[in-house]
């Protein structure tokens, strides 16, 4: 909640500061030409309506292409020899600007539409609807598929700029008759001064893997602490926004997000009121070393709510009896690190990547130890969990790549309020849940990839879960851009 | 600290009196662009060049320092059609820059400038990682280079309204010293005419067809497929049909394949440079076609 304010004053600066750094003024000479350039502008804006209207009626025409084009030149040209008029000034000034002589082509597809097939074979011993993580709030999603041959999520994703302004992008994943938006959301284009705006449903800009499509990952499944805290993509309904700030050889980005939480750990049907029910705060710094090495680091922190009646706290249920949590609270913080070596900034043949991340979560909340029961007990709890992982990633051929991956959970220490002194049991387990993940895959073009990965998996007490995948991801359609 | 504002006043008086300070910031995607941006803009503008000679254009990750880059930058000039597809959408899009978003004058797309020869007739994935516009790599036409500082001076001027007579005069010098230098190596590569190659990629296709080399075959089976053991024997079968007398690559490029097809079927392979920066010799865009032609022409010769 101490987030909130921050969050709200961060989102209104960034209006304010949009806004408001036009009307500087240095000289009165700077303030006619700032004038003049402003008038370029609205002139501007229509005439390339008027060019790209034109343009699209030469793509029906092929002969006719010719001629707009040429007549865009001329007055381009004209414009050029003109450019000291003031009252007609404006409007051909800008005839001078971009007027593409080839139109686009029109086999580009507007929007773009890419369509990410998945699936595989998974290999276990243990069964996958019975596995969880020992000691952690919630389903825990482990993102274990079927034993055996099952398909994956097919992810549809649909781009376009929508006007001058926005930028539109909706990502859908299909599984078995369950249609999932995991994304749909706008995103500013032109408000300058490096401010991005967003809104819609995104996955959140913390840490390094959770903004990341599942098709994108680096291994089959995400990170351990990444499933037990965040799920495989957090994401949230609401506003976010960024600032890179304008230094030009290093890159540093802050960002600030406000909104209701899609999934687990902290949505629910219970969320329904006013005002935000997250608040994230990210930055992240990065840059080169060289030509051949890259990185960056991130911080972030993220209050929620988890104002939940009623939830049953299986994985605290190691007391053997049930416990709810209500009026709880999430507080999460992380830092992450991603470091990319490529020969000659080139990963064509070969690169090496990265990935550390480690986060914390408190939790508290008044907790009911064994409701309707005649030991039932109620007080204040408050649980601090922490996890991390380190993995890295070898491209030793143009089509192939080798990975390892170590994650473990730290339990961490509970809080009791008074109330629950006579609870017995209430502490976290003298556990530390593990996995270890080994990963080849191979890549004979840009748009497919086969994999093959082994996972020793020691997150739930008791069992070591011997686990193999091998899978499959083809994307189809539009070549989409990869984040770094 | 004090030494550095002084510096500032300094070059803020020599602004007045003279010749004029970088004014425009530009981001080049690749050296060819950089290159020709440094021959029109001279000191008005200062170059940040995204990428080298060495990497290949297709793979670039969209890496934080070039967002930082992007995001101070007036002018960004990149090839298009897609060439630029898989990193600069989301260096553009996370910038937060509005003067380099597409449609703006500070967004150039050369590609758009020029005519792109191999466009495809069929869209289809199986047959590689082609280019829906047509072929991407439009440096290694000396007509093209023309055409696109043509528009990138007038986007300049646009940009920095007060350095047109600057513009327009560096533009001059280009266009006299380019026609001359074009001239001179059409004349110079006479002997390279009807000579056929074999290519890696399509990256020097624009070369070729200038100084009229029949491309007879690519080392990679599809644009974007690294060479197989099984196209590489059929190149060698194809040598007695098709007989090619060079095999040429890019500096950028594993020369195995090169080295093995050359190994088999007795022909020279050399590398040129893929831009500017490709080789010691190609310091500017002058000095990249002086090297390239002198590299053919000398394994062109028969050896005595």
């Amino acid at each position: 909640m101490q987030h909130r304010k921050p969050m709200a004053l961060a989102l209104a600066l960034a209006w304010v500061a949009a806004g408001t750094s036009h009307a500087q003024t240095t000289s009165a000479e700077l303030d006619q030409i700032r004038q003049e350039i402003q008038a370029v502008k609205q002139g501007y804006e229509k005439r390339i309506q008027d060019l790209e209207n034109r343009l699209k009626q030469a793509e029906q025409a092929a002969q006719q292409a010719q001629t707009t084009a040429k007549q865009a030149e001329q007055q381009a040209q004209s414009a050029a020899s003109q450019a000291k008029e003031s009252a007609k000034q404006s409007e051909k000034v800008a005839a001078e600007a971009p007027a593409p002589q080839q139109p686009a082509s029109p086999s580009s597809f507007n929007p773009a539409l890419s369509l990410i097939l998945q699936g595989g074979y998974y290999n276990s011993n243990q069964n996958p609807n019975t596995r969880s993580i020992t000691g952690f709030l919630g389903p825990g999603e482990l993102g274990l598929p079927e034993r055996g041959f099952s398909l994956g999520e097919s992810e549809i994703t649909i781009s376009a700029n929508v006007d001058h302004l926005f930028y539109g992008q909706a990502t859908f994943s299909i599984e078995d008759g369950v249609i999932e938006t995991e994304e749909a959301f706008f995103q500013t284009t032109a408000l300058g001064h490096g401010f991005t705006g967003k809104g819609g449903r995104f996955f959140s800009g913390i840490g390094y893997e959770n903004s990341i499509h599942a098709h994108a990952w680096d291994f089959q499944d995400d990170s351990l602490v990444q499933q037990a805290f965040l799920g495989p993509n957090f994401g949230i309904d609401g506003l976010q926004a960024t600032w890179i700030a304008p230094l030009s050889k290093v890159y540093v980005e802050l960002g600030a997000e406000g909104g209701k939480p899609v999934e687990f750990p902290f949505a629910d049907s219970d969320q329904n009121h006013n005002g935000f029910q997250v608040a994230t705060l990210f930055a992240h710094l990065g840059g080169d070393i060289g030509v051949s090495h890259s990185y960056r680091f991130g911080v972030w922190a993220m209050n929620a709510d988890n104002n939940v009646t009623d939830q049953p706290l299986a994985a605290l249920d190691f007391t053997g009896v049930t416990n709810t949590l209500t009026g709880g609270n999430d507080k999460l913080w992380g830092l992450d690190f991603v470091y990319k070596w490529a020969p000659n900034g080139d990963p064509s043949y070969r690169n090496f990547k990265f990935v550390a991340e480690w986060m914390q979560r408190k939790l508290d909340g008044t907790l009911t130890y064994a409701p309707g029961d005649p030991a039932q007990q109620t007080g204040s709890f408050e649980a601090t969990q922490s996890g991390w992982y380190v993995q890295g990633i070898y491209q030793f051929h143009p089509y192939w790549r080798a990975g390892l991956r170590y994650g473990e959970l730290n339990e961490g220490s509970y809080t009791l309020g008074s109330g629950l002194a006579g609870a017995p049991g209430l502490a976290p387990p003298d556990f530390t849940p593990k996995r270890v993940s080994a990963m080849v895959d191979w890549s004979p073009s840009e748009f497919s990839r086969f994999r093959l990965q082994y996972n020793q998996d020691k997150s739930q007490q008791g069992i070591t879960d011997n686990q193999w995948f091998l899978q499959y991801i083809l994307s189809l359609g539009t070549h989409g851009a990869h984040k770094f | 600290m004090k030494a550095l504002l002084s510096l500032l006043g300094l070059t803020a008086l020599l602004a007045w009196t003279g010749p004029a300070q970088a004014v425009v910031n530009v981001f080049a995607c690749h050296p060819e662009w950089g290159a020709l941006a440094s021959e029109i803009g001279g000191d008005r503008v200062s170059v940040y060049t995204a990428t080298t000679a060495l990497q290949d254009p297709h793979k670039i990750q969209a890496r934080p320092s070039l967002i930082a880059r992007a995001r101070v930058a007036d002018l960004v000039i990149c090839t298009g059609a897609e060439l630029e597809v898989g990193w600069m959408p989301v260096v553009i899009g996370q910038a937060g820059n509005d003067k380099i978003v597409a449609g703006k004058p500070g967004n150039l797309e050369a590609a758009n400038y020029v005519q792109l020869k191999e466009v495809p007739q069929r869209l289809d994935r199986s047959m590689g990682d082609v280019h829906p516009r047509g072929n991407p790599h439009i440096q290694w036409d000396p007509h093209n280079i023309q055409l696109v500082a043509d528009e990138l001076a007038k986007r300049l001027v646009y940009i920095d309204p007060a350095g047109k007579a600057y513009y327009d005069s560096r533009l001059a010098s280009f266009t006299q010293r380019w026609a001359e230098a074009t001239k001179r190596w059409e004349q110079e590569a006479t002997p390279l005419r009807g000579i056929p190659v074999i290519e890696h990629h399509k990256e020097l296709t624009y070369l070729f067809d200038w100084l009229g080399m029949p491309v007879v075959g690519s080392l990679e089976p599809k644009p974007g497929v690294e060479p197989t053991s099984s196209h590489l024997t059929e190149l060698v079968q194809q040598q007695s049909s098709r007989p090619a007398k060079l095999i040429v690559i890019t500096t950028q490029k594993n020369p195995d394949a090169a080295e093995w097809l050359s190994g088999h079927v007795k022909i020279p392979e050399i590398a040129l440079p893929q831009t500017v920066g490709g080789t010691p010799g190609a310091k500017d865009l002058f000095s990249m076609y002086d090297d390239a032609i002198n590299r053919l022409l000398a394994a062109e010769k028969p050896k005595s």
